[in-house]
């Protein structure tokens, strides 16, 4: 089931298109920069020679996680369930 | 980190080329045809533990997928020594040797056209990208090294404006104006481009440009707008003169000489009601849909108008004439006998309520109905068919009569929070023909936040209408309120606004779409 939805998802565009808005409505409501400043005082912590981007991705994912706003996850959630909804029609 | 690379990547490059990448990229990243989409659905999955992960690599070398987390990609570098990889989801080369991600600009140039390319074929219409300073503008910021920084306590933005002589009319609107989000981001991101190259001097975009850099240049001092008081009697003429004027007369005058002086590309924006690209348009123009339904034969006629703002009728509705001003302003066809809805609106949701509400347009107005062939009875309902970027309320205070003159002053609530899902075309539409109308409606809108607005700018009138003032209330910093009397400003709360008397209302959309 998960995998036919995945596949469904590519194959349409759908998936880019969630993303893009994703990427769109993070940037909107200010989280792309206030990832970004906590990265740059990581990195400026621990000198940019000695961070990977493994280092800040385990770093950042529970703080980004809990900071996406919920009015962006219902909207993404509503989203798919009307592409889903769209799909088992035809 | 390197933002250059690295010796294997390089040395990869030298011998293979960037071919592999160009092919993976085309097919498993980006997706640049519909064939390459439907390969990359099929087979994006871990080739040692079949799972489709949000961390795929792909090997650079002989395109084996592999996890990240479950290290799969990991343990295929390094039996195989093919120590270069491809993130599948953003398109970022992972070098083992190195242990980290690897930058490459050519690399990152083709990724960037598949990306453009796949957008355009997943009808993403234009993608954001951050702002990079070209080097002109590179040089500017090097040559003038002073920066303002804005916190949340700062007062940049707000200036007091000397009265000129009854000029509150025009204060009160530029304040509203200057205060209007996305019109602000617009000049001061220098945006404008002057279409009066022998004379600027008589261009009003170029007032407006002027305007935002005296408010937003952290002078304290009010500032004297007589150069816009000049441009306005001269392009608008039947505002000019030393009497008071009225503040919404003033507004659509503004912003139609704002919209001549822009000189938009006609015919380009297709969503645009208005046909017209310019910031006015971009920002203030909205679609009001009319549905004329003949009586004899239901036949349904639709036009479609722009408007720049709605004035909302008071009082009872004895005598309704809802209508909205604009670009090709169109008065409403008759008076609404509406004997049975004697209620008054006391809220903006009553008066919005009442100016989508059909109303039957009597046997002294009859139309031509395409249908029957004749003139018949019919009825008659506005909608909103396009919201614009700012909704402007405009609440009609001022009766005008050939017996009397008079304002009417009842309380009006109006929330600082607004949705107009209510009142658009897909919702309202519907209602008169079926009633499915409300299970309709949600399913078709794609996004739930759409229709939402926050209120930013409110203007009153005080006094009578033979002696009258006004003011504005604005908002600044997303929740700080200001009152705004000529050359005074003073703080407010979201309390002082809400429980004033309310002439124009300004409401900007929360969440806004791209085109
Ligand atoms: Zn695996
Ligand atoms: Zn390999
Ligand atoms: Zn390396
Ligand atoms: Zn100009
Ligand atoms: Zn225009
Ligand atoms: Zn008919």
């Amino acid at each position: 089931m998960k995998t036919a939805v995945n596949q469904k998802l590519i194959e349409t565009g759908e998936r880019e298109r969630l993303r893009e808005l994703l990427r769109t409505r993070l940037i909107e409501c200010g989280w792309k920069d206030q990832m970004k400043a906590y990265c740059k005082d990581i990195v400026k912590e621990k000198g940019v020679e000695n961070v990977t981007v493994d280092d800040l991705v385990a770093e950042i994912t529970p703080k980004g996680r809990a900071l996406v706003p919920d009015a962006v996850k219902r909207e993404l959630l509503q989203r798919i369930r009307t592409f889903l909804a769209q799909q088992t029609k035809i | 980190m390197s933002v250059h690379g690295c010796a294997h990547l390089a040395s990869f490059k030298s011998a293979k080329g960037t071919q592999s990448y160009r092919v993976l990229h085309a097919y498993f990243i980006a997706g640049i045809t519909e064939e390459a989409r439907k390969k990359k659905a099929q087979t994006c999955f871990c080739h040692t533990c079949c799972r489709h992960t949000s961390r795929l690599h792909a090997c650079l070398y002989c395109v084996y997928f592999g996890c990240y987390d479950g290290k799969h990609i990991r343990e295929h570098a390094l039996s195989k020594k093919h120590n270069l990889a491809v993130d599948i989801s953003y398109g970022t080369v992972f070098c083992f040797s190195c242990g980290d991600y690897v930058y490459d600009k050519e690399l990152e140039a083709i990724a960037k056209r598949h990306r453009r390319k796949a957008a355009k074929l997943n009808g993403i219409k234009e993608q954001y990208y951050e702002w990079e300073p070209t080097n002109f503008e590179l040089d500017l910021l090097r040559r003038n090294p002073r920066r303002k920084r804005i916190s949340d306590n700062s007062y940049i933005g707000l200036r007091g404006l000397i009265n000129l002589g009854n000029t509150c009319f025009m204060n009160c609107i530029v304040q509203a104006l200057m205060h209007t989000p996305l019109l602000r981001d617009y000049f001061l991101a220098d945006r404008n481009v002057c279409h009066f190259q022998d004379d600027p001097s008589m261009c009003l975009v170029c007032e407006m440009s002027q305007l935002f850099q005296e408010f937003y240049s952290g002078k304290s001092t009010p500032h004297i707008p007589f150069r816009l008081l000049h441009l306005v009697w001269t392009h608008a003429r039947h505002l000019a003169g030393y009497e008071q004027q009225d503040a919404h007369e003033f507004f659509i005058a503004t912003l139609d000489v704002l919209h001549r002086h822009c000189k938009g590309t006609n015919g380009l924006s297709s969503s645009n009601p208005h046909h017209c690209n310019c910031i006015v348009d971009q920002i203030f123009t909205g679609g009001l849909q009319s549905d004329v339904v003949c009586q004899a034969c239901r036949g349904v006629s639709t036009t479609i108008d722009p408007f720049w703002d709605i004035s909302l009728d008071l009082g009872p509705s004895l005598h309704l004439q809802s209508s909205t001003s604009g670009p090709n302003s169109t008065e409403s066809m008759g008076n609404d006998i509406g004997l049975n809805e004697d209620m008054e609106p006391t809220s903006l949701l009553d008066c919005l309520e009442r100016f989508t509400r059909p109303e039957h347009l009597g046997s002294s107005a009859k139309i031509k109905c395409n249908g029957c062939q004749s003139y018949q009875e019919s009825t008659k309902q506005l909608t909103m068919k396009k919201l614009p970027v700012v909704a402007s309320f405009h609440l009609k205070r001022f009766e005008h009569s050939t017996r009397f003159h008079k304002k009417i002053s009842t309380f009006i609530s109006f929330p600082q929070y607004l949705d107009m899902t209510p009142f658009m075309s897909s919702r309202r539409g519907k209602s008169s023909n079926s009633s499915r109308a409300s299970d309709n409606g949600y399913t078709n809108s794609v996004s739930i936040a759409d229709n939402k607005y926050c209120l930013f700018a409110v203007v009153n009138h005080i006094g009578t209408i033979e002696t009258g003032h006004y003011t504005a209330y604005i908002r600044q910093h997303r929740d700080q309120w200001f009152k705004c009397d000529d050359h005074l400003i003073t703080r407010a709360t979201v309390q002082d606004v809400l429980d004033s008397e309310g002439y124009l209302l300004f409401y900007h959309k929360q969440i806004l779409e791209y085109e």
